[in-house]
């Protein structure tokens, strides 16, 4: 195990794009978790107006400018990161939490259940997610919150696809025939032989949903549907910004560069992992 | 035709059809969790309450649910999609306006990530490893990770606002009557009418938006085509090709771009429906008078009846376009038919 | 500002982009643009500012608001009179006065329409409902029309301008399935008016045609009539701004205070700044919650920071001093208004029933309303200093609406923002009256009967003096009651080429309303 890893860690360091996708991750979650000590405002945080001060253009004081309130853009784009970092790993665990074990149940169980499980999934597959969660936020109203469960509700049949798969074929190998007649039970068969198969593509795709969550909610956030004022998140703050171009320019640039360093961080790392850990389904 | 591909082809255009009322369902399950009275809309801002009863009444709003729910499914198989709330237009009436100018501003922007990704995607697997192919790589994943937002403001404030070379938003001039429809597509019906100013001018329009909706959908055709390419350039027969002295630019050309058309073509199956959900983006930051920029500015007054016409329009695509997908595999592998 | 004028002077060397007004023939075109579309053209069914600006274009009605402060003058009715009793109103028409297609504006044309509008019961039908049948309604002769009245109802004619003639022929020729003419009115004119309509796309352009023969004329003259006008949907602020700088939009409108700060630094743009007669308030739910307390209304009210509405409109705005507008009839400045006073705001915080604070209070707001937003933020602000926290929520119209209909559901507080349709003074007095309870203005639930019963004397007293002196008492007593925050009214703002004439303003229009019967271009 410890040579695969090793050899897996030398494979990704031999890639510079996967390099530059760690050094993003990286560079995020570190923001993300020592934001809050490091940002120049704390105050402007939870919101509030210093109409004096606003929509200066980027100086010392302000590094990424203020924005339409008088708030330091810099401060809210770091605690944004955040924002985003828990919503995009909160709606991936919980899809594939959901996901994972209703695709297994389906792929080892079969039968009515399967079917139904499966036509379900379809269901939701065949809807665009965007349309979908935009229709779901607009009824459930806006908000970080229900932005969320729209995107976990449009998310999750994703790895139940991915699991069922991964178990289908797993059921049908040899060696599972084998324990099975052994009298291994169905929890053994799971625990022991499909989750640890399952698990290097579902790393892969975690790794590439946690930036299309991201993204996902920040276009939820822009047309005017994602996280209430006052918190600080980047897709609404871009959405507020476009108002104010091209002469404050600054207010909406620093977001969506933050948005797009951070999904294409994770976007990258997904894809490095995927050659290394699962280098058969190279597709699109 | 053969028996066995009949059965599959009608199993799967049944399933398409279960589907689709699956999506009709839950749409109207959205709709309808909704914790607001769309008559006050209907009935607009100073109404009194004998007014929004009225408007109850007119969009039969006083019904019980289930009645509403036949009503808006044997209304559907009329092709009607209901009134919207807001305007008491024809929501039906509306998609017919605004669909055309989505499907055109998606074909435009599929021919261009065919037209970048597919050189890109045979460059690239021609330079594996090298730092061409980092780059494109790069490339390829910035398209899926690009906020469309963000990038088609970018586009905007640099093409149109600081340079200037091209309109900032819409779809036309205000004093350019738009061609007499045969299509519905404007470019095509500009150049089917002869009327070269319009096209130019409607090209300038739809440039950028296409841009950026082409990115996510040409980052998808690099990779599928990369991959394709890496594995045919390592089969026997463009080995041997190799060795009888071809042009290795045939066996690029001929052989191994052949063989990656099949998945490419279901990556675009595949990328349609999503193409068509990002218009909302797209759409609402280049004011293109499309179902996306439909669905959004209803979805935010919170009248339902259009943004349920829309989901099931981008659904129908959706699934249009998986079918074809499917059948062309269907037809082509036939592996795939005991499944 | 140098490299704008720059970015200014690159932009109209690039091809594309027009040196002028768009010209169609000899006679020119001008190109107004406003973020909000014009779903629905039929003056019966639905009005908002975009869509009464294009139905004032193309229909006429028997009166008409100009001028600031507003007056009705003559239109279609060339006099009215009103019986003593105030029961009923004859209108006699103008003799020239023709349809499009050539036929007569007559008294059964105007029977007509008034009843297709009470009928339908959508639109301005709530003005007069309540007060008018439609069998009361009598074409005395081709040139004379009377409406008799329910009981007495002193606004009548502050609202007749709104009710627009239609052409009944053509109506009636195009209704199906006893719609009266209401799905073919959607998209098609049926008007007398200056205007007729050339394109009609009601979510990208609307392109109006001037008529030449128009039956009153044409106040700038024959020869500088223009071709036409067309109203252009850009939905975003920037774009639409960039399109007046490019002039690709002769007059532009829904601008935020800083494109103002912007747009007047430039040569050759001129703006119309003038004071609104749209109220913002922020409501409180005085029924339920923490808020049916009036000490903690008070308290929250002389905490808020009026001026930051003032610095939010870069100036553009001037705080209410009573509940009603200054352009209204009866207006006070009521003495004692709360402005901010902390230590008023403590003793009223301490007399309340959270002496301390410490609790959380909803501010909803309609989503996309970015005044309302920042106004949001500024409470939020505000009301730390009595140790208030404030959740702000934007919703859908629908949702705030359908919350505010009943008190146990209503925010504790929500913006809102009234524009009162006419002059007289019970359009605005009524919303605080117990049958405007549930309704958008009504969400405080205001509940005070000697008011109410003060508001239903009001509308049915005959002499004005003694009319206004209610009036003068109630705004007194709303105040006392502070069941909202008393707000601001923001400027209303245009930015026009300086080219553009004729514009003139008019309180009683709407938001970004404007009358395009006296615009033209000068150059």
């Amino acid at each position: 195990m410890t040579r695969k890893l090793r050899l897996a860690v030398w494979l990704l360091t031999r890639s510079f794009a996967s390099m530059l996708g760690i050094a993003l991750v990286v560079s995020i979650v570190t923001l993300a978790l020592i934001g809050p000590w490091i940002v120049p405002y704390p105050d402007h945080v939870a919101g509030g107006i210093n109409l004096a001060n606003k929509l200066q253009p980027p100086s010392a004081a302000h590094w990424f400018g203020t924005d339409e309130v008088g708030l330091d853009i810099l401060t809210r784009v770091i605690i944004g990161a955040r924002v985003s970092l828990l919503v995009g790993i909160g709606i991936t665990l919980s899809a594939a939490l959901i996901g994972v074990p209703l695709g297994i149940l389906a792929g080892l169980v079969g039968g009515p259940l399967r079917e139904a499980i499966m036509r379900l999934t379809d269901l939701f597959l065949s809807v665009p997610g965007l349309v979908l969660a935009i229709a779901l936020v607009a009824a459930l109203g806006a908000g970080i919150v229900n932005a969320m469960i729209a995107l976990i509700l449009v998310w999750w049949p994703g790895y139940v696809r991915l699991a069922e798969s991964k178990a289908l074929s797993i059921r049908s190998e040899p060696y599972i025939e084998a324990a099975r007649v052994a009298g291994a039970t169905t929890t053994r068969i799971l625990w022991r032989h499909v989750l640890p198969n399952s698990i290097s593509p579902l790393i892969v795709k975690m790794s590439m949903d946690i930036g299309q969550a991201i993204l996902a909610v920040a276009s939820l956030g822009f047309l005017g549907l994602g996280a209430r004022p006052p918190t600080p998140e980047w897709g609404a703050m871009i959405s507020i910004a476009r108002g104010y171009l091209p002469d404050w320019w600054w207010y909406a640039i620093f977001p969506g560069a933050f948005i797009y360093a951070a999904v294409l961080g994770f976007n990258l790392l997904g894809d490095g992992l995927r050659d290394i850990l699962d280098p058969k389904s190279n597709r699109g | 035709m053969d028996r066995r591909l009949t059965a599959y082809l009608l199993r799967r255009v049944a399933l398409a059809g279960i589907m689709l009322f699956g999506l009709v369902c839950l749409t109207f399950v959205i709709a309808n969790v909704a914790p607001n009275d769309p008559a006050a809309l209907a009935a607009g801002p100073d109404a009194g309450r004998s007014q929004i009863e009225q408007a109850r009444r007119d969009y039969g709003l006083d019904r019980p649910l289930h009645e509403q729910f036949w009503r808006y499914v044997s209304d559907l198989a009329q092709g009607e999609f209901g009134r919207s709330i807001a305007t008491g237009r024809s929501v039906g009436q509306d998609l017919a306006r605004y669909f055309p100018a989505t499907l055109e501003l998606c074909l435009l922007a599929m021919l261009i990530g065919l037209a970048i990704g597919v050189p890109l995607g045979v460059l690239s697997a021609l330079m594996k490893d090298r730092w061409v192919d980092h780059l494109t790589r790069i490339f390829a994943v910035s398209g899926i990770a690009l906020p469309p937002f963000w990038f088609g403001l970018l586009l905007q404030l640099g093409f149109a606002t600081g340079l200037g070379w091209l309109p900032t938003s819409g779809r036309l001039s205000v004093m350019t009557e738009p061609p007499d429809p045969i299509t519905g597509l404007l470019l095509t019906d500009a150049l089917l009418r002869g009327q070269w100013g319009v096209f130019r001018e409607g090209l300038s329009y739809i440039v950028l938006p296409a841009i950026v909706l082409s990115f996510p959908c040409m980052a998808s055709i690099l990779r599928v085509n990369r991959a394709e390419m890496v594995e045919a350039l390592r089969a026997d027969y463009v080995m041997s090709a190799q060795a009888h002295g071809v042009n290795p630019w045939r066996i690029v050309c001929v052989h191994a771009l052949r063989n990656a058309m099949l998945p490419t073509l279901a990556i675009i199956g595949l990328r349609w429906g999503w193409m068509m959900s990002s218009t909302v983006l797209v759409e609402t930051v280049f004011d293109w008078p499309g179902i996306g920029l439909y669905a959004v500015s209803s979805a935010i007054a919170g009248d339902f009846k259009p943004v349920m016409g829309v989901t099931l329009i981008v659904g129908l695509n959706f699934m249009v376009a998986n079918l074809i997908v499917d059948l062309l595999y269907g037809v082509l592998d036939p592996r795939l038919r005991e499944g | 500002m140098h490299s704008r004028r720059h970015i200014l002077t690159a932009l109209a060397l690039t091809p594309g982009t027009s040196f002028a007004f768009e010209r169609d023939g000899a006679r020119k075109v001008l190109v107004f643009s406003g973020n909000q579309a014009v779903p629905v053209l039929d003056p019966h069914i639905r009005y908002d500012w975009s869509t009464r600006m294009v139905q004032q274009a193309v229909y006429d009605a028997l009166l008409k608001y100009e001028g600031s402060p507003p007056r009705i003058v003559p239109w279609l009715a060339e006099r009215h009179e009103a019986s003593p009793d105030g029961l009923t109103y004859t209108f006699h028409l103008v003799a020239n006065a023709k349809f499009h297609d050539g036929s007569p504006v007559d008294a059964e044309a105007v029977r007509f329409s008034f009843e297709r509008a009470l009928r339908l019961n959508a639109g301005v039908a709530w003005m007069l409902k309540d007060f008018l049948r439609p069998e009361n309604i009598t074409a005395v002769d081709a040139r004379t029309v009377r409406f008799t009245l329910d009981r007495p109802f002193a606004p009548f004619l502050s609202y007749v301008p709104w009710w627009y003639i239609v052409n009944p022929r053509l109506v009636m020729a195009n209704a199906v399935d006893g719609d009266m003419g209401r799905r073919w009115m959607t998209e098609n004119g049926a008007g007398s008016g200056p205007f007729r309509l050339r394109r009609f796309d009601g979510n990208a352009l609307i392109h109006l045609d001037t008529v030449p023969d128009y039956w009153k004329g044409w106040p700038m003259g024959e020869p500088a009539r223009l071709s036409g006008i067309i109203y252009r949907i850009i939905r975003e602020a920037a774009p639409r701004r960039a399109a007046l700088q490019r002039r690709e939009a002769d007059a532009i409108t829904n601008l935020s205070p800083d494109d103002i700060g912007q747009l007047q630094r430039l040569p050759g743009i001129r703006i119309e700044d003038h004071p609104g007669a749209t109220t913002f308030g922020i409501k409180f739910n005085t029924q339920q919650g923490p808020t049916a307390d009036i000490n903690l209304r008070k308290a929250i009210a002389y905490a808020f920071d009026y001026d930051s509405l003032i610095t939010i409109h870069n100036g553009s705005a001037v705080l209410q001093t009573s509940p009603f507008p200054p352009a209204m009839a009866g207006h006070i400045d009521v003495p004692g208004i709360p402005r901010r006073d902390l230590v008023k705001a403590r003793e009223y915080l301490a007399r309340s029933r959270f002496p301390n604070g410490g609790i959380t209070l909803e501010y909803v707001y309609v989503q996309g309303l970015e005044d309302a937003r920042r106004i949001g933020l500024s409470l939020l602000d505000s009301l730390r200093a009595l140790n208030i926290a404030v959740n702000i929520v934007g919703q859908p119209w629908t949702t705030m609406v359908s919350r505010g209909s009943r008190p146990e559901t209503a925010p504790n507080m929500t913006s809102v923002y009234v524009t009162p349709v006419g002059t007289d003074p019970d359009t605005v007095a009524y919303q605080y009256h117990r049958d405007s309870w549930g309704l958008f203005y009504g969400m405080s639930h205001y509940e005070n009967p000697e008011v109410w019963r003060m508001i239903e004397a009001a509308r049915a007293e005959g002499d004005t003096a003694r009319r206004m002196d209610i009036y003068a008492e109630i705004q007194r007593r709303i105040v006392a009651d502070q069941p909202e925050i008393f707000g601001m009214l923001a400027n209303r703002l245009w930015a026009m080429r300086d080219y553009v004439k004729g514009f003139s303003f008019s309180p009683v229009r709407l938001s970004g309303e404007v009358d395009l019967y006296p615009m033209w271009i000068d150059a």
